[in-house]
């Protein structure tokens, strides 16, 4: 590219960049602001900094534990999902088996599954299991819901990896199980960290599965927690917006750790292939 | 994330192929399958079994915790509501939702974000293109273009609720350049673009994130190469990335259509709530409103059986289209 | 891992595992209640006290509330009802909501006998002669006034105006003088038409047309009727309204022009959100009037529109219906309703409350209790009501005239 066409395609970008970045200043300054503040004057600066609508959002209604709850529960959450989906995408790419292609068009047809058609059937499940109400409940209706996108990836970039690395291996002695711990797990990293991190925030930012499987006020996560700042007539936007910052800091300090591990992990990943 | 191509290492190990053009996947597996039905003869019972093992969970939680349910939910569709409840009505559901005028614009609206699919797909590709290409600042981009994404769609489209407010800012710079003010989220005929517009801004990010790993292993010699022999940048993004990151394009695709068909809730509920006059209904909104406000669960249903036909007819259409774009390129 | 989440699938495909601990609702000694108001600052004594008056009568029972968003509110509730397993005890608004849904809950009449005098708003809670559900506030639609403008603009704040061609007059000398548009519209929603309604149908509709209307005897085709609606779109064509009506959210954007001087009249509400407590902030108690509605036609004779607002009703799933009664008639307490009214504003549903210290708006509203009549808009189904949303909308771009809206809307009243 030259470099004239860089800089002009630089300029734009860069104001993509204060564009998102904005919204997340706006956050913050609006969540230092106080109510009045807010009601009259939106977009100005806020005259101090204020840690009060931070620490009414945190106190008002136990975030602390709904901190921990969302840690645990999204966790789990993509452990299992990484897991059980770099399993099926090992096996459904690489390994010719009777059914293989049915299974794949199911979980194909399960991803365009909206979770409106089967929130009331899915949560009688659970009651009757009684899995409701408990952290492995939520943590499998996570699952459920973001497997079929984790297999449907992972069995993608499987697809790309060349059958010489897992015949050499077989030539070796490695079993399937072994193929998949020692070939496909570490070759797999830029698409497990990528999916891990979208499996992460689809969880973390969930509300209504949540909702639905944890009805115990104790059992909350926490963008439930945020989401409740709001009330009928969403009011109290400055509250809000502590809460909104609370859940947001997190993921955001996540993603700018890993997201240099994606690109540097493929260069890992290919040299143990 | 659906990568082309394999890592470049693991390439170089595979002699006689050249290009990342072809699509790599469908030569490998052909390969792979051929020999494990030839070594199936030989390989312990252990070992046969082991692809069952594998799927099993995945198999286990997907029938039991999404096709199940969707039978039940879709049976429950074929019941009324109030007055009805627990009878059987057969087709009536269906028949009220098609004879709705709100509904058969919720569909119109389904059709209109189909056909901006594509930007929403092009815009994140172009940016991780030029991200990957290293324009100046590219590492900073990477970082804060997925900013918006985790915010939550109701503080994003509060956001945007006071930015394009009829005498909000951006109508404001509109008027000092002598353009009239324009009714963004009130005139029936600009909200719904609106409000797409704000989703697409709200998630590219994670399209971003799709396409960045993609890119990372995309054989870096061939764009050299494409360079060396004097290509332009709109040339090289359609002959050698485009076709290289067909995985990826097809993988971005069907989830961006997802996103789009069951993740405006939130937006639609804080900036429209489906007006002005019923414009921005889309058919999760159109669910959420009969199941939740006018208490119609069974027809909720109903509506819903119909997304979900829709999203797996045009989400496979989509993949075959792409499929075959991938291999004629 | 793999092997612990198979073996609880298994138990989920089977659904034979029975869970002791799991069911939220009913089990003894437990009680839980959903709401969407219990997590507000301003609702916490209200709770306090409700809760400190149950545990007198009922030691050894635990109550937990549940703080739901409302925006999944019925959506949830429309789940756990659909699965049978729930909570015991259940906020609802009144009206729609709850009239909609009463196969799920118990009849309380038998209960709450002692609390129909003390209490007003009960006809939102009842269906086909039963109640449903105790009311906590009420809500209703007076239409508040701005004096500084009304001095600004040379108008005597203590005499609005008392027909509506003086009131139209009166408010193009308010936007000579300030600027300040006549109403604030919030109409995003399409909740613009309901407030408009119900604020102003007293001053349209003849006493007997008004008592039919809420009785459920609505005549489509009386002029009267039609007259609401045309008043409606003259009000958005002479530019009485904010600009961009449409994308004005009533909560809480209608509510902030007004507040911020930039309109003169909002028809706001009595409890929750955009009452005279909400915009005493900027507008103090004496600079903040309520009006009755402008007489339009001749014969109309102007009330105060409202009903019950929010209420608790008992799941008929509950186990012990008679605790779940008595934590409903906590929550209506005399003590906990004082309270509410302190601590959010609310006009409580208890009218023994004394108000005196609120200033001239509160005492004005509460005054006109008595002579209040339901709300027009509440009478009619939640259908009929999206339908009219939809349909204002048209009528304040010009897309629909009033003639094929009144047809539309009659239809849809019509069909139940």
């Amino acid at each position: 590219m030259s470099r004239f066409s860089r800089w002009s395609l630089a300029l734009p970008m860069a104001l993509l960049a204060l564009a998102t970045i904005y919204p997340l200043l706006f956050t913050a300054n609006v969540a230092s602001k106080s109510r009045r503040e807010y009601i009259l004057d939106r977009f100005s600066l806020a005259d101090t900094a204020r840690w009060a609508n931070i620490d009414t959002a945190w106190n008002s209604v136990g975030m602390g534990r709904y901190f921990a709850n969302s840690l645990i529960v999204v966790t789990a959450s993509v452990v299992l999902l990484l897991l059980i989906g770099s399993m099926a995408g090992f096996a459904l790419s690489q390994l010719r088996f009777r059914g293989s292609s049915a299974i794949f068009l199911g979980c194909l047809a399960a991803l365009f599954i909206p979770f409106q058609v089967i929130m009331v059937p899915l949560a009688r499940i659970m009651a009757d299991s009684g899995l409701i109400d408990t952290y492995p409940g939520l943590v499998l209706a996570y699952v459920a819901q973001f497997l079929p996108f984790t297999v449907f990836l992972m069995t993608s970039y499987y697809k790309t990896v060349p059958a010489e690395i897992i015949d050499a291996a077989r030539i070796d002695g490695s079993s399937a199980y072994g193929v998949y711990r020692r070939i496909m797990l570490p070759l797999g990293t830029p698409a497990l960290l990528s999916v891990g991190i979208l499996d992460a925030l689809f969880c973390w930012n969930d509300v209504l599965i949540s909702l639905l499987m944890m009805p115990s006020a104790d059992h909350r996560t926490l963008m439930v927690g945020v989401t409740s700042l709001r009330g009928q007539y969403s009011d109290d936007i400055p509250t809000f917006a502590a809460g909104v910052l609370i859940a947001a800091v997190p993921v955001l300090v996540v993603y700018l750790f890993l997201q240099r591990q994606i690109t540097d992990g493929v260069a890992a990943g290919s040299t143990k292939g | 994330m659906p990568i082309a191509n394999p890592p470049p290492s693991a390439r170089s190990a595979e002699p006689g192929r050249t290009g990342g053009a072809a699509p790599s996947g469908q030569g490998v597996r052909r390969s792979g399958s051929g020999r494990d039905q030839r070594r199936a003869v030989g390989r312990p019972r252990a070992d046969r079994l082991a692809p069952y093992v594998l799927v099993a969970p995945a198999v286990l939680v997907i029938v039991v915790l999404r096709l199940w349910p969707l039978l039940l939910g879709a049976n429950f569709s074929f019941t009324g509501d109030g007055q009805r409840n627990g009878t059987t009505v057969g087709l009536d559901n269906y028949l009220e939702l098609f004879r709705d005028p709100l509904f058969r614009g919720a569909l119109r609206n389904v059709g209109l974000l189909v056909l901006i699919l594509p930007v929403a797909v092009a815009i994140p590709g172009l940016l991780a293109t030029f991200i990957h290409l290293r324009v100046p600042g590219h590492r900073l981009y990477r970082s804060v273009y997925f900013f918006p994404a985790v915010l939550s769609p109701v503080i994003v489209g509060a956001i945007f609720n006071l930015l394009l407010a009829f005498d909000g800012p951006l109508n404001a710079v509109l008027g000092a350049v002598g353009i009239g003010p324009v009714d963004w989220l009130g005139d029936p005929d600009v909200a719904m673009f609106t409000v797409v517009g704000v989703h697409v801004w709200a998630t590219f990010g994670m399209a971003l994130v799709v396409f960045l790993a993609g890119f990372a292993t995309l054989d870096a010699t061939l764009v050299e190469a494409a360079r060396v022999d004097g290509a332009s940048l709109p040339q090289i993004i359609w002959h050698v990335i485009a076709p290289s990151l067909i995985r990826t394009i097809q993988f971005v695709f069907v989830t961006t259509m997802i996103g789009m068909l069951t993740s405006m809730f939130g937006l639609l509920y804080v900036m429209t709530s489906g007006g002005p006059e019923g414009s921005t209904y889309l058919p999760e909104y159109y669910i959420w409103v009969q199941q939740g406000q006018l208490n119609r669960p069974a027809l909720a249903s109903a509506a819903s059986t119909v997304l979900f036909l829709i999203m797996l007819v045009v989400g496979l259409l989509q993949i075959s289209l792409l499929r075959r774009a991938g291999r004629e390129a | 891992m793999s092997a612990v989440l198979v073996a609880g699938l298994a138990l989920a495909g089977c659904g034979s595992a029975a869970g002791p601990r799991s069911t939220p609702g009913g089990s003894d000694g437990r009680l839980v209640v959903w709401d969407w108001k219990s997590g507000e600052p301003s609702a916490a004594s209200y709770i306090e006290q409700a809760k400190a008056d149950f545990a007198k009568k009922h030691p050894d029972v635990t109550v937990d509330f549940v703080n739901q968003p409302f925006d999944q509110y019925y959506t949830l509730l429309g789940a756990a009802i659909q699965s049978g397993k729930g909570p015991d005890v259940i906020l609802f608004n009144g009206g729609g909501q709850i009239r909609d849904r009463v196969d799920a809950l118990m009849p309380l009449d038998d209960y709450l006998a002692e609390d129909r005098q003390r209490l007003a708003g009960w006809d939102a809670f009842t269906r086909d002669g039963r109640t449903y559900a105790s009311p906590v506030t009420l809500q209703g639609h007076p239409i508040y006034y701005n004096k500084t403008l009304y001095e600004k603009a040379g108008l005597d704040p203590a005499n609005p105006a008392m027909t509506w061609d003086e009131f139209v007059d009166d408010c193009a000398a308010i936007t000579k003088a300030t600027g300040a548009r006549c109403f604030a519209l919030g109409n995003k929603e399409g909740y613009g038409i309901q407030f408009f309604l119900s604020g102003l149908a007293s001053g349209i509709l003849t006493p007997q047309e008004y008592d039919a209307w809420v009785g459920g005897k609505r005549d489509w085709t009386s002029p009267n009727v039609k007259r609401i609606f045309e008043l409606w779109k003259e009000a958005g064509d002479k530019g009485l309204n904010n600009d961009g009506a449409n994308s004005t959210a009533m909560f809480n954007d209608s509510f902030a022009l007004f507040q911020s001087g930039k309109a003169a009249h909002v028809i706001g509400l009595m409890s929750d959100v955009g009452h005279w407590r909400d915009f005493s902030e900027f507008l103090t108690a004496d600079k903040l009037g309520v009006m009755d509605a402008p007489v339009v036609s001749s014969g109309a004779i102007p009330s105060l529109p409202y009903d019950g607002g929010i209420g608790y009703a008992v799941a008929k799933w509950t186990k012990d219906p008679k605790v779940a009664a008595d934590l409903v008639r906590s929550l209506t307490s005399t003590d906990a309703l004082s309270a509410f009214y302190a601590g959010a504003g609310a006009i409580a549903s208890d009218t023994t409350i004394d108000v005196s210290g609120g200033g001239p708006a509160v005492a004005t509203i509460v005054s006109k209790i008595k002579t209040g009549k339901p709300a027009p808009h509440v009478a009619l189904s939640s259908k009929t009501l999206d339908l009219m949303g939809r349909l204002s909308q048209q009528l304040l771009s010009g897309s629909v005239t009033v003639d094929e809206a009144v047809k539309q809307l009659a239809a849809s009243d019509q069909a139940g």
